[in-house]
């Protein structure tokens, strides 16, 4: 499940790559500019940063780029770091297993389902790049024109 | 879809090197039913299926995996041992058994007796060396040092390891090389590298009967860890981060490592359990991550992930008890040739410098080196002729996901590919049976449908 933090930190890494290569953002920038509560959001890109997704700099100047190329990071890596295991439900998890309490994990056929379906989700968003992410933006309708026509 | 410009099936293919890997590949290629194939397998050596890794005769010289995943195919693990039992060299409940790598030869000969017999006209075995390969228009050519060349659709590098110390090593033999004349059983040497290198040092000098101090020095001084009888943890791809920095990655393994020993679970279960996933993470990894990786973790990361049959380490761990192998951590800052050797050693934790006079040296700094430097000629003259390049950290040749060899100016080649430890740069643990044995599978599935 995406939390919000999740959701948050790739809309933040989206901010980051569309500035131009290089160029810091303010915090509070990226914070407004996509409803983000700051202290939350500082606290977000300081684990992208311990990742290595994200460089920050300190000071006046100051402010976070990413770390390597849009299309380098895969949005799979960017989710795991922030939420934890790729799971649909808190069980379907090996190494952050959280047992349910009114059901028996063994025979549980949900539980056997997810298992697939989390695999199907890890497939998925290891596949797409924030490059990608970044394109698919729909609040930009040249891109999208652009996109269809090529 | 089916239109790629390269989806002609290849019938002809060639491979450079019959050790391990060839042997593998080949045995992997020749289950397509396509009766048109042709594979050839050129080795050098008088044996095929041995390579340097099983061409040892020495009993005390046994597989570090244990026989249950020496299976030379990758849809049938128990074919190894089978074979053992069938022959009666092992029995069900001595398991895990670490067989003899003379065993293993044996294993991967008849394996390759029994595919020519039975494919009289799609395998052909040519024992003679390779000079060099080049694209020609349709495929690619192999040069025999014979004066002859084997022409095919594809040809496939499988020439493992290198077989001569890597440059900068001075005055380093190789154990069991020419070099490696009879010594005073008194006499004291030193071996470069701590690893599983050094412990088959250490048993073909106990065998030829050598008494005298064996100094061992390596940057840390680590010996590898033993093997344990256990069942790897179960994680999928989901559970593990990738694409992060070195530091966060070896912070979650560690943390999964701790509480899964609160859970009373092996360390080695955990390290197992990572194996599947190896080549991913590592692909995954920025090449920064990489590049600290081998720099810093690697050394830490192979003695806990390449361990060594118990019987085994309780012989090396005596030895070093009784004081008859010294275990260094240090780096050697000078040698001086004379009579004998005088090597200067500087301390990882003193930064003191202790000097060895030693009768010889061994280089038993184990299997990575500089390809660019290669004593195989072909890999050389690839690289010399652009055909090919080391990969950025040059741990082996620069090939793609596919094993297609990458030329200097980045070209992808559709003619000349490469399995087994070449490949170590993209494919990262890559040197041993159940590694290449899916990267085989793979291939062939890739290139035969």
């Amino acid at each position: 499940m995406l939390t919000k933090k999740g959701k948050y930190g790739l809309k933040a890494l989206v901010h980051l790559a569309r500035l131009p290569a290089g160029q810091l953002a303010f915090v509070g920038d990226i914070a407004t500019g996509n409803n983000i509560p700051k202290k939350f959001l500082d606290a977000i890109l300081g684990e992208l940063r311990n990742a290595g997704f994200v460089q920050s700099r300190k000071g006046k100047e100051g402010g976070y780029r990413l770390a390597r190329s849009a299309d380098e990071i895969k949005i799979g890596h960017v989710v795991r770091v922030l939420d934890g295991p790729l799971a649909p439900i808190p069980c379907a998890s090996r190494t952050r297993y959280q047992r349910c309490e009114d059901c028996n994990e063994a025979t549980c056929q949900v539980r056997h389902l997810m298992l697939e379906v989390r695999q199907a989700i890890a497939e998925v968003l290891d596949q797409r790049s924030l490059a990608e992410m970044r394109d698919i933006a729909g609040d930009d309708d040249l891109s999208a024109a652009l996109k269809i026509q090529a | 879809m089916t239109g790629r410009a390269n989806s002609i099936i290849p019938n002809s293919i060639v491979i450079v090197g019959g050790g391990a890997s060839g042997g593998v590949l080949a045995a992997h290629l020749l289950k397509s039913p396509n009766p048109d194939l042709r594979v050839t397998l050129i080795e050098k050596r008088p044996h095929f299926g041995q390579g340097i890794a099983y061409s040892t005769l020495l009993s005390a010289h046994v597989l570090n995996v244990s026989a249950a995943g020496m299976s030379a195919y990758a849809d049938d693990p128990g074919n190894f041992w089978r074979w053992l039992l069938e022959r009666g060299l092992a029995t069900p409940e001595q398991a895990p058994v670490y067989a003899p790598r003379s065993v293993y030869a044996r294993y991967l000969k008849e394996l390759l007796d029994e595919l020519q017999a039975r494919e009289t006209g799609r395998l052909r075995l040519i024992r003679e060396e390779s000079l060099s390969i080049s694209p020609t228009g349709s495929g690619a050519e192999v040069t025999l040092a014979n004066g002859t060349s084997v022409v095919a659709h594809l040809a496939v590098l499988a020439t493992g390891h290198d077989e001569e110390p890597g440059a900068g090593q001075g005055h380093a033999i190789r154990m069991g090389s020419e070099a490696d004349t009879a010594l005073d059983p008194e006499a004291r040497v030193l071996v470069l590298g701590t690893g599983l290198s050094m412990v088959d040092a250490f048993l073909s000098l106990e065998q030829r009967g050598h008494r005298g101090e064996i100094i061992a020095v390596s940057r840390r001084g680590l010996l590898p860890s033993p093997h344990r009888k256990g069942n790897p943890i179960k994680l999928d791809v989901a559970d593990i981060p990738l694409g992060t920095q070195l530091s966060y990655f070896v912070g979650w393994f560690r943390g999964l490592i701790r509480e899964n020993q609160k859970a009373g679970t092996d360390w080695r279960d955990v390290v197992d359990g990572l194996r599947p996933f190896n080549q991913k993470i590592w692909q995954n990894w920025p090449p920064s991550a990489k590049r600290r990786f081998v720099e810093h973790t690697k050394a830490w990361w192979d003695i806990h992930r390449h361990r060594m049959a118990p019987q085994v380490y309780a012989r090396v761990t005596e030895a070093v008890q009784s004081g008859r192998i010294r275990l260094v951590a240090g780096r050697v800052v000078g040698i001086t040739a004379g009579d004998e050797f005088t090597v200067e050693v500087q301390s990882r934790h003193t930064q003191n410098i202790e000097t060895f006079d030693v009768a010889r040296i061994y280089d038993c700094t184990g299997i990575a080196r500089d390809i660019s430097t290669t004593s195989n000629s072909v890999v050389r003259s690839l690289v010399d002729r652009g055909l090919a390049r080391p990969d950025p950290l040059r741990l082996g040749l620069d090939v793609s996901d596919n094993c297609e060899v990458i030329a200097s100016d980045g070209t992808v080649s559709a003619k000349i590919l490469a399995v087994g430890p070449l490949t170590r740069g993209t494919f990262f643990e890559i040197d041993a049976i159940p590694d290449i044995r899916a990267q085989c599978a793979r291939l062939s599935r890739r290139l035969l449908g």
